[in-house]
């Protein structure tokens, strides 16, 4: 397309005002010191002020933040002061990184003092393998309590093909909200959480379907092998309709899925693809369907049965019920391909560690994959070291991992989980209605400005009182002084590692008087509304 | 500030125009006394000093199929390559014939809340338009056109973003200059100073006793004090923006002209942005996104999910034609999609991602009433892009350029739209 770019700037030559009346570079840094000094200034001050009431381990770690490049933005030398984006936020100096409730923090949807206790006797390896070695914990409660509230949950798409279609979006988002919370697996949860995302699929379109599919490939493979959740995918009826892959058929193939099955699902947009490999396997997978209620059928009738040539691969075309074979062997080229395992290395990675990870770390995930046949156990051992994860930044909670966050730091008695599910619609995260195929994102700069949401979720949250829905218990925060109840904010929401900054302005907030009910709630609303309960 | 914002915006009665224009019109009495109750909020534009539009950007995701929003019905290939889903002439005897817009191309009958636009010269409508880059990615393409350069992965803010950093705002002391109405910020508008992502303006509050709310925000200012960017200036922009929208009254709001905007969310979306603009508040900037566009399968522009989504764009966009732009409060908006689509349906009734669409440009400052083409390259095969798309003559960059540097007052185009110089097209008035 270069020859187009130059071809319209020789239709006519450069407008009188575009490029010539820039400023000058001094005029543009004399006006984004102006912008930007008081803000700059006050960093340092702050930055110097904190600094000096810390140990030495810390003062280092603050100085450290301090070095850490913050603008990458460009180009820098027109001087604007645009809104620094930041994806390497540092840790905060009051966390202790080396120690197991970093990884507590990295493998949960949100730490507990009972978790950050386990870790500590079972040490950072044995932490891990024990949220590795998922099956052999016992999630007994936690499923039996799902089995009753929602028990659409485990039917089959027959069964809920005549199910209310409100009731199965209902009792599927609040038996995942509430499962994320409260199961003992949490380092499964939060992978169930990134291959939702990674198969995204919108609930409006796929309805009832979509509960098979998060239940029989998503859950199912979350910590298995990869290429066993691609295949489960791609033989998913929900992921079918969602891609529109019902649709196509010999003479006239739907790209939809062809393109995202190694977009978003394998490859990557830049795995090496090109349109026409697009096209080409969006011919091998036709007669990839679903029949209703919700099976998978290969429809030989609908398969273009011509040859093929996709990424350089020559399929024969396959007449008859073995033309679904051709889609196959195009799906284990796919899992087998290095860009492949080097897509899914750096998402998992990106989600796991760190948001930019290093070409290193990339390609020593890639090859545990490449090693283990994208064993996704491997390669979370690979990730997940005690050296990478301590000097890795923070990340930012998305909405679903704050409200869990909550529930899990305030305990509440649940009877039904409906009022704090619901706010998740204001928080900008209702489950299953991110309706393209790339999923929430988990961008920072996406959702730090939504800020707003979050400390109403926390007055909402704080304030949930009722035994037949949700009912937070202040009893144990008015049970001795206000300093008493920080302390125990602290424990509860922050790991026994609330930041200076926090502590301080929850005791003045809170101040000397004994708590009343509505000021503990005030309280708890805070400790989910603070800066560091955003992160992990 | 004060100083750059003096010299540079010495225009103070043309800011005070539309409001006195309002006042002359509604009974010339002293302008205290005739602002009626539905407006939003009324304060006088003691700070207003700009003569600068404000930009509605209006995002269609998904990758929108220029070629049903604005029909080339006088190119025969075009009925040849869409032998279910065309739009008939508008010379055919059919109830959804399309409308005439110059005898070449024609909105289907969805696109009727537009037409008003048109007829009133304030819509333009440019043709084969898109980007350069070729990707048939949602989200790469989405990206490109979002960061204003393709394929640069340290270039991470938007190019709305980067025109709200590089000029004085509208006005001095404004809380919020821009907002996204959205749960997260678009691509867009990051690295924007004073701008948030604020999914439903009218419920913006932290709850609780409102006793002790101002004691709760002291709170989360002192909290945040010290967090990183970009959280940092969130918090602190949240904290001022709590009490700036509790004082707009958003339940209230009329909009002039009996316009009515659709109950969906784009038709929410606009309403809440024509009552922040008429709350005159210092919004200058919104950006807005809509979806449906995707249209793989069943795409039916006649009465199908096509035809709905086209309908409820124009309509929508037709209620803030009539609501703002017609009462002349100065505002562009400008919408675009991704990319295109095929121009040759596929099986399904539907069509796979393409590359040129169609943009829209609406304003009293934009050369509107027309379709803008610029070497149309035509529907016959031999013409398109990779043998299926429709061309891309006109980069998004060019009619945004001309936007940002005579409507937005932004000469800064090399740091908004970086390495593009851009071509005049002749968009704006």
């Amino acid at each position: 397309m270069r020859s187009l770019n130059s071809a319209s700037r020789s239709d006519s030559p450069p407008a009188a005002n575009g490029v010539e009346s820039q400023p000058s570079t001094a005029e543009l840094e004399d006006r984004a010191t102006r912008d930007g000094s008081s803000r700059r200034s006050f960093f340092f001050l702050g930055a110097l002020a904190a600094s000096a009431l810390l140990p030495g381990k810390a003062r280092a770690q603050v100085r450290a933040r301090q070095r850490t490049p913050v603008d990458r933005e460009q180009p820098k030398s027109d001087g604007f002061l645009t809104v620094p984006q930041n994806e390497r936020v540092a840790a905060f100096a009051e966390w202790d990184t080396a120690t197991t409730s970093r990884l507590v923090r990295r493998v949960t949807l949100g730490v507990t003092p009972a978790e950050v206790a386990k870790a500590t006797q079972l040490g950072w390896q044995g932490y891990l393998n024990y949220q590795l070695n998922y099956q052999r914990i016992n999630d007994d409660a936690v499923e039996a309590t799902i089995a009753a509230k929602w028990p659409l949950m485990s039917q089959t798409s027959d069964q809920l093909f005549n199910a209310d279609a409100g009731q199965v979006q209902t009792q599927l988002r609040e038996s995942t909200l509430y499962r994320a919370a409260f199961s003992q697996r949490q380092l499964y949860q939060r992978m169930v959480e990134f291959w939702t995302d990674h198969f995204n699929q919108d609930i409006d379109k796929v309805g009832y379907l979509y509960v098979a599919d998060l239940r029989d490939v998503i859950r199912k493979n979350a910590l298995g092998y990869f290429p066993t959740l691609l295949r489960a995918s791609a033989h998913s009826p929900s992921m079918m309709l969602y891609l529109d892959q019902t649709a196509s058929r010999k003479g006239a193939p739907n790209q939809n899925y062809a393109r995202e099955i190694m977009e978003l699902h394998t490859l990557g947009v830049d795995g090496g693809y090109t349109q026409d490999d697009v096209a080409e396997l969006s011919r091998v997978l036709t007669g990839w369907s679903f029949q209703a209620p919700g099976t998978f059928v290969f429809n030989a009738g609908s398969h273009d049965t011509g040859n093929k040539t996709v990424m350089g691969q020559t399929i024969t075309g396959i007449t008859g019920a073995n033309g679904i074979n051709e889609g196959e062997a195009m799906l284990n080229f796919l899992v087998s391909h290095p860009n492949t395992a080097r897509f899914i290395a750096t998402k998992m990675l990106k989600w796991l560690l760190d948001p930019n990870p290093t070409e290193e770390q990339i390609s020593t995930v890639a090859s545990a994959y490449k090693a283990t046949g994208g064993d996704i156990k491997a390669m979370i051992r690979v990730i997940l070291n005690d050296t990478w994860l301590p000097a890795a930044p923070m990340k930012l909670k998305r909405p679903f991992h704050f409200v869990a966050s909550a529930l899990r730091s305030t305990n509440p008695a649940i009877v039904s989980i409906t009022p704090v599910n619901n706010q998740l619609v204001n928080l900008g995260q209702q489950l299953f209605s991110w309706d393209t195929p790339d999923g929430f994102p988990d961008k920072m700069e996406y959702w730090a400005g939504n800020i707003v949401p979050r400390w109403s979720f926390g007055t909402t949250m704080s304030t949930q009182n009722s035994t037949t829905t949700v009912q937070v218990d202040t009893a144990p925060y008015r049970a001795g002084s206000p300093a008493a109840a920080v302390d125990l904010l602290d424990q509860n929401f922050f790991g026994g590692e609330m930041p200076l900054v926090t502590r301080n302005g929850l005791l003045a907030y809170a101040g000397t008087a004994t708590l009343t009910d509505a000021k503990a709630r005030e309280l708890i609303a805070l400790a989910i509304s603070a800066n560091a309960f955003q992160w992990y | 500030m004060d100083d750059q914002h003096e010299a540079d915006c010495g225009c103070q009665e043309y800011n005070e125009l539309s409001r006195r224009q309002f006042v002359g019109a509604a009974a010339g009495l002293s302008a205290m006394a005739v602002f009626p109750d539905w407006l939003p909020k009324i304060v006088m534009a003691k700070n207003y000093a700009s003569n600068r539009d404000i930009i509605v950007s209006v995002f269609m995701r998904g990758g929108a199929d220029g070629l049903s929003l604005c029909v080339p019905f006088a190119d025969a290939n075009y009925y040849a390559s869409r032998t279910t889903i065309a739009i008939p002439r508008p010379d055919s005897t059919s109830a959804n014939k399309g409308i005439n817009l110059d005898n070449f191309f024609m909105f289907p009958q969805a696109m009727l809340g537009l037409v008003p636009a048109y007829t009133g010269a304030d819509l333009l409508i440019v043709h084969a338009a898109g980007q350069t880059n070729n990707s048939r990615s949602h989200f790469d393409a989405q990206r490109y056109m979002e960061v204003g350069k393709p394929v640069d992965p340290a270039l991470v803010t938007g190019w709305l973003g980067r025109h709200l950093a590089s000029i004085p705002p509208i006005k001095i002391d404004a809380p919020l200059r821009a907002l996204g109405i959205s749960n997260g910020l678009q691509k867009t508008l990051v690295g924007a100073p004073k701008t948030l992502p604020i999914a439903d303006p009218a419920n913006y509050s932290i709850g609780g006793s409102g006793t002790t709310q101002a004691a709760r925000l002291a709170f989360m200012k002192g909290d945040y004090a010290s967090a990183d960017e970009p959280v940092h200036s969130a918090a602190l922009d949240a904290t001022n923006t709590v009490d700036l929208l509790k004082s707009v009254a958003f339940s209230t709001y009329k909009p002039a002209n009996s316009a009515v905007y659709p109950n969906s969310s784009f038709g929410r979306a606009l309403k809440s942005v024509a009552t922040l603009i008429k709350a005159d508040v210092g919004i200058e900037a919104a950006q807005v996104d809509v979806g449906g566009w995707d249209t793989h399968s069943g795409q039916d522009p006649i009465a199908g999910s096509m035809f709905r989504t086209m309908q409820d764009f124009a309509n929508s966009l037709g209620a803030f034609y009539a609501d703002v732009i017609t009462t002349g409060y100065s505002v562009t908006v400008v919408a675009f999609s991704e990319f295109g689509r095929n121009v040759r349906e596929n099986g399904s009734a539907g069509t796979d991602h393409g590359r040129a669409s169609a943009l829209f440009a609406m304003g009293k400052g934009i050369a509107g009433g027309r379709v803008l083409v610029k070497n149309w390259p035509g529907l016959a095969k031999e013409n398109l892009d990779s043998g299926q798309d429709l061309k891309v003559t006109i980069d998004y960059r060019d009619v945004l350029s001309e936007i940002v540097q005579n409507r937005l007052g932004n000469t800064n185009l090399g740091f908004i739209f970086p390495t593009w110089t851009p071509t005049m097209l002749g968009v704006t008035r």
